[in-house]
C-alpha cells in the first residue's frame, strides 16, 4: 500500500503569510493559500511577498512553489532547510526586517549553518529594525540553546526610500530545541537603547537621547543609551534616523520599542514615542514582549516533548492567528491560564504547551 | 580444697562484624602504587556512568514489559510461555496466539509474546520487545535464525536479552552436557557481554518446564531493570493485542470484501505519548491515518489498595491474565460493544445445553426480529410521569438501525473519538433520562469471531447519542466558559483548568449556587427556566477573558479575539438578494497591517504616559520600585536578595490579618524553606550541593518530569489528552482507515501486529544517505542499483541503493559493489528516518534462502531532496593531424556546442602527455584544437576525464507482509537474472558483449637516429651502443687445434674421472629410490588410516544435519507437534 498524499493545508487572505510558510517548512506540510487581495485593485502577491518566497526557494531544497497566473493563489509544498552561504536583495517596499523575522525562525534547523546577506532598507516602521533583531530577537534565541555562533551584523544602514544598507546574518545549526521555563518576569533592572542617524546631523542623535533620558531617568539609572552614527558609504543612500531602546530584567526579560524619523517630527518626539511604547511595553507584562510572542511560542511547540511554560503578556491579534495556525500544522494547543489568578487586574497569561519533540531533521551527523 | 574462685572467664569479645573486605588487606604498600589504585578506582566509575536519558514511560503507571519468547521451531517456546503463564496466573492455557498480558507483581505487568521463525516477525518483535528470551536447543546448539535475530537486534537498539537453553535432557553423558553447556555458553557471550544470564531449562513435566526453574526464571525477570532506548523514548508505538474489523457490512457485501476496511486495534501504548493526529505505521501493512483514540478501562490492571483489599483467596479470582486471541476469558468491554466468548463452534442446536444465564441472554438476542423502534414505538414507556404521551423515536438514523450499521460508522468517521470520549464522560455525570432510556435497551451482546465477525450483527447504542457527540467542537475544552453555562447543566465544575474565574463569579451569586451533582435526571431543573436571564446577569461579572476557548473554539477574527468585540455575522449581508452587494473590509481584504511585527501603538495610547501618575503606577515593575505592588506575583524571585525579604513579608500579614492567613501562612512556609535551602547551599558542605554534571543533567531531567505531570495534574483525561497526547501505559483502541482488505482477510494472530507512531518529518519521502557496511556472514557482495530490503525505523522496505565512498572530499563517488571490510555510503530514495537511526538491510526475506539474511547494517547519515554522486566518464579521441604541442582531434564529441561546454578542461593522452581542449573547428563536427605539453602521436588516444551525476531510482516499496496469506514468502521486485531464471528466458546476447580473440597487427617502430653533431656531444651513458654482432667467424673459432702427448694424457684422466663419478651418482639415486619406496608405502597406510577417520566424521556431520532437517520436515508436517525423544 502507498503512503497516503500529504494532506494540504488551505488559507485563505494574504495576512499572516510568513508565519504559515514558516510552519509549512517546518512541520512539512504543504499549504495552499488563496484568495490573496483577491478583491483588491490590484490584486495578488505584492513584491515583497514574491521576493520572500524567492528567498525561501534559495534556503530550502526541493521546495516546490506555484503561483498562480493572477498572484491570488500559492501552492508551496516544502522541502529541506539547507542553509549555507546565501545573499540576497530585498525590495524597498519592506525593510529587511521582514525577511529576518521569517528566516529567524528557519536558520537553526538547517543542514548547514547559514551566513545570509541581505541588503535594502535597515529599519522602517513596519517590522522590526536590525538593532532590535540584533538586541532582542537574537537574545531570545538563546533562551532555546541557540547561542553560539549567532550573530547579526550591521555592515551599512540603510533608510527608506532608497535603503542602501546591507546585514549579514549568522546562524548556527542545533538538533534539539531546549524546553523553556521562563514563568518569572523580574524586574527592570537596565535600559539600553541605540540611536542611529545616517546622512543627517549626528547633533540629532544626541537629541533624542538627551529626551529619551528625561522620561527614563526616573524608574532607573543603569541607562546606556549609545549614539550610532553611520558616515560615507556605509550609511546608505537615504538620510534618517531612529531610537530603539531595550528594557532588561533581572530575570533577562527583555521589553522593546523603537520609533522611526518621520519627516517634520523633531527628533525629541520621535524619542518620546519611543520611551513612550517601551513604557507601555514593559507595562503590558510577562517575560517576552509582544513582538516576539510568536517567535518564543514557535520554540516552546518545537521544544522536546516535555511542557514548557511561559509568561507571557496579552496575545497580539498575530499571536492569536498564529496559535490557531500552530494547532492546524503541529497539532498542538497552549494551555493558557491567568499567570496569578489572585490578582483580578493582572492581564498576564500563563502560556504551557507540550512540545512535539521536532527534531533537525536536517542536520546531518558527522 | 582452694576456695578462691577459678578465675572469671573473659567475657567474650564482640565479633566485630566483616562487612565486605578487610581494609588493611588491601591497602597498597606504596604511594605510587596507591595513585595508580586510586585512578583505576575513579575510572571504573567513569565507565559504570551512562548518557542520562529520559525515560518518557510514567513510572508510576508503566505499560507492561513485553517479553518475546524467540526461538527456531522445536525449542520449545510455547512450553516455556505456558510455563510462565502458569507460574504467574495459575492458569493453563490451551492455545496461545498474540499477546498474552500477566501481572507479575505490584508494579509490573509482563506481556509474552512467542515469535515465529518468520524474518519479518523477528525484526518487528525486534523493534518493539523489551526483554527477549532466546531459546536454544541445547542439544542443537545455535541456528542462522537466532544470530540473524541478534544482529537485527544491534541495528535497532538492544533490549535486554536472556538466554534460556532447553532440550538439555537429550544429552545423556555428563561430560558432554557440561562440554555443551560451556561452549553454548561461551558463544551466548560472545554475542551479547560477557557473563550475560542464560537459563538451563532440563526436561519437561507435565507438559511444562520444571517449576523450581520457571520460578527462578519468573524471579530474573521481575527485577531486570530497562535502559530507555532512543528510538522508542521518541516514538509512540503498541503491541494490539486485540484486533476487529468495523467495516459496515453492507459495504462489504458490496464490495464483495475487497472494499477498504475499517479496523480497531487495541493495546497498551508504550513509547511516548501518542499525539492528537499522528499518523501511524504498522510494519507490514503500511501508513495508516489513525481515525481516532479511545482510553479503554485496563483490561488488566495493576493492583492498587483498593484490588489488594477485594481479594479473595480464590485463585481464579486473584490472577488475571489478558489474551484475547487466545480466547482466554469469556468477556471483554469495548467502547460501545461487549463481548462474549462462547467456546468452541457456535451454532444454533446448541440452544438445548445453554449452561448460564448470559449464554442464554445471548441466545434470545439472536431472536429479535424487529428494529429498536418498533420495539420502542410498542413500548409504554412514559419519559416522566407527567408526561403526556409515550416516548417516540423520531430520529431519522434511528430507522436505519436494525439491518445496516451505516449510520453509526458513518458518524464514527467524521466525529472524532477524542470527542467522542469527552461526551461519554458526560454522559456518564448527567445523562438526562431520555438518552438513559436508550441506552439500556439498546445494550446488545454480540459474538466475535476469531478476531472479527462472521456475523453482521453489531451491537448499537443509540443513534441519537453518538450524533450527539459528534457535534461537539473539535478541540480543546478547559473551561466552563459562560456560554457554556446555559446548555450544558450535567457538568461539574472539577477538571476544568481555565475556569476558575467562572466559578468564581457563579459562586458570588449566591443564587445560583447549587450542587449539580445531587439533581436527579428525572426531575425538572426549574431554575432553568431563567437561565438565559440569569446568564445575562452574570456576565458583566466576569470580568477574565477565556483565552483558550475564544482562540480555539470561537471563529472569531484574531483582532476581535484581542480587542473583545463581538462576531460579526456574514450570514446578515449575504442574506439580501440584491445582484451586487457592498464589500465588506473583512480581515482577508485588508492591508498589509497584521503581517507586520512591529504595530505601533495608536497616538492617544502613547499620550497618556506624559501623565506622571500613569509613570508612576508602573514603577515597580522596576528594581527602584517598592516591591508591595505585586509582592506575591514575585515573591520568589526575591529570595535572592537575601533576608530582609523575609522580614518585608513577614510584616505583610500584619497589615491584613485574618483574612487569609493560613495562605498566607502556607507562602511564608514555603519561602521560608526556600531561604533556608539557599542558607545551606552556601554555608553547609559547598561540595554536596555542587553536584557533578552526571547528577546535575540526572537532576533536571527528574525535575523536567516532574514539571510534566504536574503541569496537567487537575486536568481530566480527556482534555490533558487533546494537549499531551494519550500517555503510555493506558490500554487504548485505534481505530484506523482504510486499511487494505487483505490484511483482514488474511490476518494471523501468530505475527505480531505493531503499531508504531510516526513524527511528522517521517511521513516525507526523500532521498536518505547511510553508512553502510556490508554483513560480514553475508556471502555475496552488494551491488549498486540491486534492489534491498531495509528495515529502518518502524519501517521495512525495498528500494534501489547506489553505493558510493568520499573520493578526497571531493566527490561522491559511485561504487559498483560494497567494499569488503568496509563502509561506505549508500544513497536511496525512501521514507525519511532521523538521523542516527540503525538499520539492517536483506537481500531476500523468504525462509528458503540458506546462508545468512542480514547483507549489511548501517546507520543513517542525512536527508534530502537531492544527491551529488557522481561516476566517472572518460570521452576518447583520437587526433587527426599534429603540430608542434598543438594536435587537431576528433571523435570525442559529436557538435560545436559540446566542445564549447569543454572549453578549458583538461584531457591526456594514454602515454601521459597533459593537455587542454582549445576552441572548436568548423570542419569535422565536433572536432577541437587541443594543446599538449608535447607533441602527440597520431597513434595516441586523447581521454578526457569527466564526472557523471547519478541519481538513485526514485524506488519504494513497502514490504507487505502482513497482507499475504503466506507471511514469510513475501517477495519484492526481482532481479532481471531472477526474472529470466523463473520464467525460463534466455539472457539476450549482445554481438558486442562476447569475448573474442583480439587481432592486433603487429606495430613497427622506427629506429631512433641521434644526429651525429648531437652524439658527439652527448656523455658516453647517454651515447647509443651501436655495435654490429660479428658476421665473419673469428679466428679463435676457425683454427684446428693439436694436442700434444701430455695434455692428451691429462684430457683422458679427467675423462675417466668424470665416468667414474657419474657411475658413483646413479649407484646413489638407485639406493635413495630403494628407500623412497619404503617410505611411500608406509605413507600409503597412513593415509588409509586417516581416510577412515574422515570419513567417520562426515558420516556424524551428516547424522547431525539430517536430525535437523528431519526437525524441519516435521515443523512443516504440523507445527507444533512435539519433538520425539532420540
Amino acid at each position: 500500500m502507498a503512503q497516503p498524499a500529504p494532506t494540504v493545508l488551505t488559507f485563505s487572505g494574504h495576512n499572516y503569510l510568513r508565519q504559515r510558510l514558516v510552519l509549512s517548512i517546518l512541520s512539512g506540510k504543504p499549504v495552499r493559500i488563496d484568495k490573496i487581495r483577491s478583491n483588491d485593485k490590484n490584486p495578488g502577491l505584492r513584491d515583497f511577498e514574491v521576493s520572500l518566497l524567492r528567498l525561501l526557494e534559495k534556503v530550502t531544497n526541493g521546495t516546490v512553489i506555484e503561483i498562480s497566473y493572477t498572484g491570488t493563489s500559492i501552492l508551496v509544498k516544502p522541502g529541506v532547510i539547507y542553509g549555507g552561504n546565501l545573499t540576497h536583495d530585498c525590495p524597498l517596499s519592506r525593510s529587511v526586517g521582514y525577511y529576518l523575522e521569517t528566516i529567524i525562525m528557519l536558520a537553526p534547523f538547517s543542514k548547514k549553518p547559514m551566513t545570509l546577506t541581505l541588503r535594502g532598507i535597515t529599519s522602517d516602521d513596519k517590522d522590526l529594525s536590525v538593532d532590535l533583531i540584533r538586541t532582542v530577537t537574537l537574545p531570545h534565541l538563546q533562551l532555546f540553546g541557540i547561542s553560539d555562533g549567532l550573530e547579526l551584523r550591521i555592515k551599512k544602514r540603510g533608510a527608506r526610500p532608497l535603503g542602501g544598507g546591507e546585514v549579514q546574518f549568522l546562524c548556527p545549526v542545533i538538533k534539539l530545541v531546549k524546553t523553556l521555563n521562563f514563568v518569572d518576569p523580574g524586574k527592570i533592572k537596565r535600559i539600553r537603547g541605540i540611536s542611529h542617524a545616517v546622512r543627517v546631523s549626528p547633533q540629532f542623535s544626541n537629541r533624542m537621547i538627551e529626551s529619551c533620558r528625561s522620561v527614563l531617568n526616573r524608574f532607573v539609572p543603569d541607562i546606556y543609551l549609545y549614539s550610532d552614527v553611520y558616515k560615507g558609504e556605509d550609511s546608505g543612500k537615504s538620510p534618517g534616523y531612529a531610537l530603539s531602546l531595550v528594557a532588561e530584567s533581572t530575570t533577562s526579560a527583555l521589553h522593546c520599542a523603537e520609533a522611526i524619523s518621520e519627516p517634520g517630527v523633531s527628533p525629541e518626539d520621535i524619542a518620546l514615542v519611543a520611551t513612550r511604547s517601551l513604557l507601555a511595553e514593559i507595562s503590558n507584562g510577562g517575560c517576552v514582549d509582544r513582538k516576539h510572542q510568536s517567535l518564543v511560542l514557535l520554540m516552546m511547540v518545537l521544544g522536546s516533548e516535555d511542557v514548557g511554560r511561559c509568561r507571557l503578556g496579552e496575545p497580539t491579534p498575530r499571536t492569536v492567528q498564529f496559535l490557531r495556525d500552530v494547532r492546524d500544522f503541529f497539532g498542538t494547543s497552549f494551555k493558557i491560564v491567568p499567570a496569578d489568578p489572585d490578582n483580578p487586574e493582572s492581564t498576564e497569561l500563563l502560556f504551557s504547551c507540550y512540545g512535539t519533540g521536532f527534531v533537525n531533521i536536517n542536520k546531518s551527523v558527522a | 580444697m582452694d576456695d578462691n574462685p577459678h578465675k572469671a572467664h573473659r567475657p567474650a569479645k564482640a565479633k566485630t562484624k566483616q562487612t565486605g573486605f578487610n581494609e588493611k588487606a588491601f591497602a597498597p604498600k606504596s604511594g605510587r602504587r596507591a595513585d595508580r589504585q586510586g585512578r583505576r578506582n575513579v575510572e571504573r566509575d567513569q565507565t559504570r556512568l551512562h548518557v542520562p536519558l529520559v525515560n518518557r514511560t510514567p513510572e508510576d503507571h508503566p505499560p507492561p514489559v513485553i517479553v518475546a519468547v524467540v526461538g527456531p521451531p522445536g525449542v520449545g517456546k510455547t512450553t516455556l510461555v505456558k510455563s510462565l503463564v502458569k507460574r504467574y496466573t495459575k492458569q493453563t492455557l490451551t492455545e496461545l496466539k498474540g499477546p498474552i498480558t500477566v501481572v507479575s507483581g505490584k508494579r509490573r505487568r509482563l506481556t509474552f509474546m512467542e515469535c515465529n521463525n518468520d524474518l519479518s516477525s523477528m525484526i518487528d518483535m525486534g523493534k518493539i520487545a523489551d526483554l527477549v528470551l532466546l531459546m536454544v536447543d541445547g542439544s542443537f546448539g545455535f541456528e542462522m535464525e537466532q544470530f540473524e535475530f541478534l544482529n537485527i537486534l544491534q541495528s535497532h537498539g538492544f533490549p535486554k536479552v536472556i538466554g534460556v537453553l532447553t532440550h538439555l535432557d537429550l544429552i545423556k553423558k555428563q561430560e558432554t552436557l557440561r562440554n555443551t553447556k560451556k561452549t553454548l555458553k561461551k558463544r551466548f557471550w560472545t554475542e551479547i557481554y560477557q557473563g550475560a544470564k542464560l537459563f538451563y531449562l532440563s526436561g519437561i513435566l507435565n507438559g511444562r518446564y520444571p517449576d523450581t526453574e520457571i520460578q527462578n526464571l519468573s524471579r530474573f525477570i521481575s527485577v531486570i531493570k530497562f535502559r530507555p532506548l532512543v528510538f522508542r523514548n521518541t516514538h509512540p508505538y503498541l503491541l494490539a493485542d486485540r484486533f476487529e474489523d468495523l467495516t459496515p457490512r453492507e459495504e462489504l457485501r458490496q464490495s464483495k470484501g475487497k472494499c477498504d476496511r475499517t479496523v480497531t486495534v487495541y493495546g497498551y501504548l508504550r513509547g511516548t505519548n501518542l499525539r492528537h493526529g499522528m499518523k501511524v505505521h504498522i510494519p507490514g501493512v503500511g501508513d495508516l491515518v489513525v481515525n481516532g483514540v479511545t482510553v479503554l478501562s485496563d483490561p488488566c490492571p495493576l493492583p492498587d489498595a483498593d484490588s489488594e483489599k477485594k481479594r479473595k483467596l480464590s485463585e481464579r479470582k486473584k490472577l488475571l491474565v489478558h489474551a484475547p486471541m487466545s480466547d482466554v476469558g469469556g468477556v471483554t468491554f469495548d467502547k460501545d460493544a461487549v463481548w462474549v466468548n462462547v467456546s468452541g463452534s457456535f451454532t444454533r442446536t446448541m440452544a438445548t445445553d445453554i449452561k448460564g444465564v448470559g449464554e442464554r441472554m445471548v441466545m434470545d438476542l439472536q431472536d429479535v426480529d424487529g428494529t429498536l423502534e418498533d420495539a420502542v414505538a410498542a413500548s409504554q414507556i412514559k419519559l416522566l410521569g407527567t408526561s403526556e404521551g409515550n416516548i417516540l423515536t423520531n430520529d431519522p438514523q434511528g430507522v436505519a438501525l436494525g439491518e445496516d450499521r451505516e449510520g453509526n460508522s458513518n458518524s464514527d468517521d467524521q466525529g472524532n473519538d477524542w470527542d467522542t470520549n469527552s461526551s461519554s464522560d458526560e454522559d456518564d455525570e448527567g445523562r438526562s433520562s431520555f438518552d438513559e432510556s436508550d441506552h439500556n435497551d439498546d445494550e446488545a451482546f454480540e459474538f466475535p469471531g476469531s478476531y472479527g465477525r462472521s456475523t453482521a450483527r453489531r451491537s448499537q447504542r443509540s443513534v441519537g447519542d453518538l450524533v450527539s457527540t459528534d457535534q461537539l467542537p473539535q478541540g480543546v475544552e478547559y473551561a466552563d466558559s459562560d456560554s457554556d453555562l446555559g446548555d450544558d447543566t450535567g457538568r461539574s465544575g472539577g477538571g476544568t483548568f481555565g475556569g476558575i474565574d467562572d466559578d468564581e463569579g457563579f459562586l458570588n451569586h449566591g443564587k445560583f449556587q447549587m450542587d449539580d451533582d445531587e439533581m436527579e435526571p428525572e426531575d425538572f431543573p426549574q431554575w432553568k427556566n431563567h437561565i438565559a436571564e440569569n446568564a445575562a446577569l452574570i456576565r458583566p461579572r466576569v470580568a477574565r477573558k477565556d483565552w483558550m476557548q475564544m482562540i480555539y473554539q470561537s471563529s472569531l477574527t484574531p483582532s476581535h479575539v484581542v480587542h473583545g468585540e463581538l462576531q460579526r455575522h456574514p450570514e446578515e449581508s449575504s442574506h439580501t438578494d440584491e445582484l451586487f452587494t457592498i464589500r465588506q473590509d473583512g480581515e482577508v481584504d485588508g492591508d498589509d497591517e497584521d503581517d507586520r511585527a512591529s504595530a505601533s501603538l495608536p497616538k492617544s495610547d502613547l499620550r497618556k504616559w506624559a501623565s506622571g501618575e500613569v509613570l508612576d503606577s508602573i514603577r515597580h515593575l522596576f528594581i527602584t520600585g517598592s516591591g508591595l505592588a505585586h509582592g506575591d506575583s514575585h515573591g520568589l524571585d526575591e529570595v535572592g536578595d537575601g533576608f530582609e525579604d523575609l522580614e518585608e513579608h513577614a510584616a505583610v500579614p500584619e497589615t491584613n490579618p485574618g483574612a487569609d492567613s493560613e495562605a498566607s501562612i502556607a507562602i511564608q512556609a514555603a519561602k521560608k524553606k526556600e531561604l533556608k535551602r539557599k542558607f545551606d547551599e552556601q554555608y553547609d558542605e559547598p561540595e554536596t550541593c555542587k553536584p557533578d554534571f552526571y547528577d546535575q543533567k540526572k537532576h533536571e531531567i527528574s525535575q523536567q518530569l516532574e514539571l510534566n505531570r504536574m503541569e496537567f495534574e487537575g486536568v481530566d483525561d480527556v482534555s490533558r489528552a487533546l494537549v499531551v497526547g494519550h500517555t503510555p501505559g493506558s490500554y487504548v483502541r485505534i481505530e484506523l482507515a482504510n486499511v487494505p482488505c487483505e490484511m483482514v482477510d488474511n490476518f494471523d494472530p501468530t505475527y505480531p501486529v505493531v503499531v508504531g507512531g510516526l513524527l511528522p518529518a517521517e511521513e516525507r519521502l526523500g532521498f536518505v544517505q547511510v553508512r553502510i557496511k556490508r554483513h560480514r556472514w553475508f556471502s555475496k557482495t552488494l551491488k549498486t542499483n540491486d534492489p534491498l530490503v531495509l528495515s529502518i525505523g518502524w519501517r521495512r522496505f525495498q528500494t534501489i541503493p547506489i553505493y558510493s565512498l568520499d573520493d578526497h572530499s571531493i566527490r561522491m563517488r559511485m561504487l559498483k559493489y560494497t567494499p569488503e571490510h568496509m563502509h561506505c555510503y549508500a544513497t536511496f530514495y525512501g521514507p525519511v528516518a532521523l538521523p542516527n537511526t540503525g538499520f539492517c538491510a536483506f537481500n531476500s526475506m523468504s525462509s528458503e534462502v540458506a546462508g545468512f539474511r542480514v547483507s549489511a547494517t548501517g546507520v543513517v547519515l542525512d536527508v534530502d531532496r537531492s544527491t551529488k554522486i557522481v561516476k566517472k566518464l572518460k570521452l576518447t579521441g583520437v587526433p587527426y593531424k599534429v603540430f608542434k604541442n598543438t594536435a587537431f582531434v576528433k571523435d570525442m564529441f559529436n557538435s560545436a556546442l559540446e566542445v564549447t561546454k569543454f572549453e578549458g578542461a583538461n584531457i591526456r593522452t594514454v602515454s601521459g602527455i597533459r593537455g587542454q581542449v582549445k576552441k572548436a573547428l568548423s570542419k569535422p563536427d565536433g572536432a577541437f584544437r587541443a594543446t599538449f605539453e608535447d607533441k602527440v602521436l597520431m597513434s595516441d588516444i586523447v581521454f578526457l576525464r569527466a564526472w557523471y551525476t547519478i541519481q538513485p531510482r526514485k524506488f519504494y516499496n513497502p514490504v507487505t507482509s502482513l497482507l499475504l496469506s503466506d507471511k514469510s514468502n513475501w517477495t519484492g521486485m526481482r532481479l532481471t537474472g531472477q526474472v529470466r531464471r523463473e520464467d525460463g528466458l534466455k539472457t539476450p546476447l549482445r554481438a558486442n558483449s562476447t569475448y573474442k580473440r583480439v587481432e592486433r597487427p603487429g606495430r613497427r617502430f622506427n629506429t631512433l637516429k641521434i644526429p651525429r653533431k648531437l652524439q658527439a656531444t652527448l656523455p658516453f651513458a647517454s651515447k647509443p651502443k651501436l655495435m654490429k654482432s660479428q658476421k665473419r667467424q673469428t679466428y679463435t673459432l676457425r683454427r684446428a687445434v693439436v694436442m700434444e702427448p701430455e695434455e692428451k694424457k691429462a684430457v683422458v684422466l679427467l675423462q675417466q674421472m668424470q665416468a667414474l663419478r657419474k657411475d658413483q651418482v646413479a649407484r646413489r639415486r638407485a639406493k635413495q629410490e630403494e628407500r623412497r619406496a619404503v617410505h611411500r608405502t608406509k605413507m600409503e597406510k597412513e593415509e588409509e588410516k586417516k581416510g577412515e577417520k574422515k570419513k567417520e566424521e562426515r558420516k556424524e556431520y551428516m547424522r547431525v544435519a539430517g536430525v535437523k532437517s528431519k526437525r524441519e520436515s516435521e515443523r512443516e508436517e504440523g507445527g507444533a507437534r512435539k519433538r520425539r525423544k532420540t
